[in-house]
């Protein structure tokens, strides 16, 4: 039984993220177990209310933001469920773990650096694949976001990346198997490789067939998506796995329950070196130049003049900053390198070779930091943390005057050769608009959050039109206009451009043959208005057709109307 | 001016393995890193040098030794050391240095002074994160018979023969002077080490650390390691942690009623 409680003041915060959008809801529920998800799903199916689906709220797109009904925080489903080993992508063994949606990333990767699971419950095949871990190289998960308070089920909502994307990509690889309950209530189990999608381009459908006996066939969208890191929009493409339409999908389509992930082996020695250029062009070269010949790099950061001087700013006020080592004043640039190597003395090689490469494009290999220590790596973590926290603190002094103030800050990527361009457009156009910004991000995967910091709401406007012109400027480019943050509510009107209203049609369609009622995650992805016109044609045509669709699906949600608070058996 | 840091290895985490019978830690390397009070004097150690490379600075120039004893893996720690700036590097390395209280280390850092050019400023770190005892400092102060200054908290000058520094105090700091040498202990806060740069780390790997075993530092075996250690540990062992977590769950009047059941169920 689980409790549906009023969304009174006490749960106030539940209608709010990390992007500092406020929605609204008549009612929230924290379950523990698939039962209840699928209990509560029935009964919010029934009233037609939507449902919000949400973790620890760290998302910067505003997914988990409530657009009305019914928030389901899976916060409390934090259970580690078990553990197996498995054939991995390349058919050596690699370790998998099973988990609740609910389990926070920093506590899961303390379990494994700590050698320390809580296994209460686990079966013997879980308990000796936890004991044969233990006994051998330290195992990771990979995908490193910023917010490690970040839960399992909201890293793989948006497909999640982070520095280390460009070694190991983003989440989606690394989830092996998954458990979604639909609206109805109905179950599915996805197991990577179980389920492909066939045909090609406007042809490609997808096979899928609850536990309760209930086959689908998915018709897919038509689009092509950008080869580069890219966390827009559902995922397809020919032969496609079941899995990977789930991941990254916004919370819209189903509710995952339970996640497996793939480990990976650390590298047994992880050095960092932060290189500092007097020009943000001799940054850009060296990265070009150094992708290819750095093959043992976990990552590439950003950092540009501006950020650097924010950080340098809020220092010397005192800011909590006082830890940080001095960055020159010279320094216009600052690339951050993460380097996994087998041992030290391929690590004092690679060392070697960024030298190199910072001398090829005019720096001097003494502007650089050096993290070979535990302290040290730390430190060069807090910098990279504080670039971030700085530019906020800056925002939220000028909010003091005016409250409409808020950052803007893009996640758009690129492909590689058109790392120099998108650079050029971001600081032509910001330089035309008279708008000061600061860049930092994922310089080796070309994904860098360009920071618009408006002094007034004019320049707040200039920046959301500016934002709008690089939307269309990177998808010509062959780009993404969401690459690690989701689309969620707040960056629909990109997707839109970066898709066509056509193939935005497609996707809610999608939507609608899983939702027919159109309740899971409302407002991501595509507007509510558009899915609405969407489900009334796809109940149209089921109805020509004879289809088996839901006929509640005919129906409006009841989003405006208070679900009533109560229990759920 | 030639300035020494004596820096010690001590275990990266609190969990310490200790020896059942000699009750003294563990080192075998595993994850050892410099003293974090050490990496201060060391960092103060480097800006005196710094000072002297100015434009303007007096003509005199500055290096900066390091010097520790331990087992042979401490050397890649006086590695880093040199990275960071540190000029020369020497490493007491003896099984007879093995098992020293403070009084039979001082001794032995002593030893190691007197075969390196003569110091002008010896700095220690004020104490370690592992014995706690702050005694190294003023005991080589001891034994080289120069005075001491301890928990420095930021140095104000040094040169012409004498240092200035703001030392810790009941209440808040002070000034001290001392005339050179002299030994100076250095608090946590006094400084953040800096970070090596790639060159740095080159030099750090491809500079010579001088290795001395006890004959060769002219250290008396009898003075050394646990022979020539007086205090005698009866017994020692890791505190063991026995807090629980307790969830509170509900809305935020259940939580706080929870929590009000908890603080009436302590024993305070």
């Amino acid at each position: 039984m689980v409790n549906v409680h009023p969304m009174d003041e006490g749960y106030a915060g539940f209608c709010r993220d990390e992007s500092r959008t406020q929605g609204s809801a008549a009612s929230i529920s924290f379950p523990v177990s698939e039962d209840e998800v699928r209990a509560l799903m029935r009964q919010m199916s029934a009233a037609g209310t939507p449902v919000t689906v949400q973790g620890t709220r760290t998302g910067l797109a505003a997914g988990a933001v409530p657009a009305g009904g019914h928030v389901m925080n899976l916060a409390h489903m934090d259970r580690v469920l078990g553990m197996r080993v498995a054939p991995g992508p390349d058919g050596a063994a690699v370790f998998c773990v099973r988990l609740q949606p609910g389990v926070v990333l920093a506590n899961l990767r303390k379990y494994l650096a700590d050698k320390s699971m809580p296994t209460a419950g686990w079966d013997a095949e879980s308990l000796q694949t936890w004991g044969e871990l233990c006994e051998g190289t330290e195992q990771i998960f990979p995908t490193d976001p910023t917010e490690a308070s970040a839960t399992l089920g909201g890293i793989v909502a948006c497909n999640a990346s982070g520095a280390r994307s460009y070694r190991y990509g983003p989440a989606r690889p690394h989830i092996r198997a998954l458990r979604v309950v639909l609206a109805s209530g109905e179950t599915l189990a996805l197991e990577r490789g179980a389920r492909v999608a066939r045909g090609r381009g406007a042809e490609r459908t997808l096979a899928l067939e609850t536990e309760q006996g209930r086959r689908m066939d998915l018709a897919l969208p038509s689009y092509e998506m950008p080869r580069t890191k890219n966390a827009s929009g559902y995922y397809i493409e020919d032969g496609m796995d079941a899995v990977d339409l789930f991941v990254g999908s916004d919370g819209t389509l189903g509710v995952v329950t339970e996640i497996e992930v793939e480990l990976v082996s650390a590298p047994a020695v992880v050095w960092a070196v932060s290189c500092f250029f007097t020009a943000e062009s001799q940054a850009l070269d060296f990265v070009v130049a150094a992708r290819p010949e750095l093959g043992c790099a976990l990552a590439f950061e950003y950092f540009d003049g501006a950020a650097l001087g924010i950080l340098r700013h809020q220092k010397a006020a005192g800011a909590g900053f006082a830890s940080l080592p001095d960055v020159d004043p010279a320094a216009a640039a600052c690339v951050f390198v993460e380097l996994g190597c087998a041992d030290e003395s391929e690590a004092l090689a690679a060392l070697e070779r960024v030298a190199a490469l910072i001398a090829r494009v005019g720096g001097s290999e003494d502007a650089t930091w050096v993290a070979r220590t535990d302290v040290d790596r730390e430190r060069l973590r807090f910098f990279r943390h504080a670039v971030p926290e700085s530019v906020n603190m800056l925002i939220d002094e000028r909010r003091r005057t005016d409250p409409a103030i808020t950052k803007l800050g893009s996640d758009m990527a690129v492909p590689d050769d058109r790392l120099h361009d998108v650079m050029a457009l971001y600081r032509e156009t910001l330089a035309e608009a008279g708008l000061e910004s600061a860049t930092w991000g994922h310089i080796g995967n070309n994904h860098l959050h360009v920071n618009v910091l408006p002094r007034n709401a004019a320049d707040h406007a200039r920046g959301k039109e500016l934002f709008c012109c690089w939307a269309r400027a990177v998808t010509d480019m062959g780009g993404a206009v969401s690459a690690e943050h989701g689309v969620g509510k707040i960056k629909r009107d990109f997707l839109a451009v970066m898709y066509g209203e056509g193939h935005l049609r497609e996707m809610a369609r999608l939507k609608c043959q899983l939702d027919p009622q159109g309740l899971l995650g409302r407002g991501n992805l595509f507007s509510a208005e558009l899915l609405d016109e969407e489900r009334a044609a796809c109940a149209a045509a089921a109805g020509e057709k004879g289809c088996a669709l839901d006929a509640a699906a005919a129906g409006s949600p009841a989003g405006a109307s208070p679900h009533a608070a109560g229990e759920v058996a | 001016m030639h300035v020494v840091v004596c820096v010690k290895a001590v275990p990266s985490t609190t969990e310490v393995r200790m020896d059942t019978v000699t009750h003294t830690i563990v080192r075998d390397g595993r994850q050892a890193v410099i003293n974090p009070f050490d990496t201060a004097a060391l960092e103060l150690a480097l800006r005196i040098k710094d000072a002297a490379g100015e434009k303007g600075a007096p003509a005199e120039p500055v290096s900066v030794s390091v010097l520790s004893m331990g087992i042979p893996d401490t050397e890649r720690l006086l590695r880093d050391a040199l990275s960071r700036g540190a000029d020369a590097a020497v490493l007491l390395s003896d099984r007879a240095f093995a098992g020293a209280d403070t009084l039979a280390t001082s001794y032995a850092l002593a030893c190691g002074l007197a075969q390196m050019p003569p110091a002008d400023l010896v700095l220690c770190g004020k104490m370690a994160v592992d014995g706690d005892t702050a005694q190294i400092g003023p005991e080589i102060a001891g034994a080289l018979g120069v005075p001491c200054v301890t928990d420095v908290r930021e140095l104000a000058e040094v040169g012409a023969g004498r240092v200035r520094v703001w030392r810790g105090c009941e209440g808040g700091t002070e000034l001290a002077e001392a005339p050179l040498p002299a030994v100076l202990t250095v608090a946590k806060e006094a400084a953040d080490l800096r970070m090596p740069s790639i060159a740095g780390v080159r030099f750090g790997e491809r500079a010579r650390v001088r290795v001395l075993d006890a004959p060769a530092a002219g250290a008396d075996p009898a003075r050394c390691g646990l022979a020539g250690s007086p205090t005698q540990v009866v017994r020692s062992f890791v505190p063991q942690r026995t807090s629980v977590a307790v969830r509170v769950e509900g809305t935020v009047a259940e939580q706080a009623a929870q929590v009000a059941d908890l603080i009436e169920g302590m024993t305070l």
